[in-house]
């Protein structure tokens, strides 16, 4: 590797933390909120495993995302304003497009964990042709 | 509902093949298979017409499916297939799909003939059932 210019590498490491952090914060807290929704529909009668599931599930969604920004914070630099937005540009492009991933993946864990439950208590989709009155045992 | 009491032609190779897949499938509910020439299904559901013709489910709240839509109460009691028993029962498919159970179940003896068992040369047979009733 030859030298690095670094003049500008300190700028873009900021912003692109304070930027990746805050990124992953609004998106923790909006799937936090609604998709409380989901689960409070799926657990109905126990709230309390709503709210852990959904815990559980941002954490998880924290640790994935954080990893990978902090991943993918490393530059092998940039020596003028120019290559520093483009640099930064970069990053949060490959974040941006890593958080869209998850969050997509976390709406299907949403909808495969509600589709489990909805179909769990769905009745006989046919009506009967007759009825015994008596239970034949 | 907790039990479906499934009441098939044990004389017909298919249907011992469809039972037997049934009974590899994770249910929701509790399956009890009872042949329906058996007197033991003349005695608790000798009052059904059609008895032993066609395929008949009963569940112990006294609820009773014959023909096509017993076919689709096999399909929702099984995990695997529920979300296709809502399909079959009112999608677009819905008539299709009950032609197609019905012309199965009346040609079962002809379509045994295709799925050859050492057993039943003739798709006619009686195999010895799994140990007990229940899954």
């Amino acid at each position: 590797m030859g030298t690095r210019n670094l003049e500008y590498l300190i700028p873009v490491y900021v912003a692109y933390g304070a930027l990746s952090v805050a990124l992953t914060i609004w998106l923790a807290r909006t799937l936090f909120k609604n998709g409380a929704v989901f689960l409070e529909e799926v657990f109905a009668d126990t709230p309390k495993m709503a709210d852990a599931v959904n815990h559980l599930l941002v954490v998880g969604f924290y640790l994935l995302n954080l990893g990978y920004a902090a991943l993918l914070l490393k530059a092998n630099g940039s020596g003028n304003a120019i290559e520093a937005i483009e640099v930064l540009a970069w990053k949060l492009g490959a974040l941006l497009l890593s958080l869209g991933g998850m969050h997509f993946f976390n709406l299907y864990l949403f909808y495969r964990i509600r589709r489990r439950a909805l179909l769990g208590r769905m009745p006989v989709p046919v009506a009967p042709q007759a009825q015994f009155s008596w239970p034949a045992r | 509902m907790e039990t479906l009491t499934v009441l098939y032609d044990a004389d017909c190779a298919l249907c011992v093949r469809c039972r037997e897949w049934m009974l590899g499938q994770p249910a929701y509910v509790m399956l009890e298979f009872l042949p329906a020439a058996t007197a033991e299904a003349r005695r608790r559901y000798g009052v059904l017409p059609r008895l032993g013709e066609e395929l008949i489910v009963a569940a112990d709240d006294g609820r009773v499916w014959r023909g096509g839509r017993a076919f689709i109460v096999c399909l929702w009691a099984l995990v695997a297939w529920r979300e296709w028993s809502a399909t079959l029962a009112d999608g677009p498919f819905a008539p299709l799909a009950e032609r197609f159970f019905v012309a199965l179940s009346s040609n079962r003896r002809f379509l045994a003939r295709w799925f050859h068992h050492r057993d039943c040369p003739d798709g006619t047979c009686r195999r010895p059932a799994p140990e007990g009733p229940y899954r």
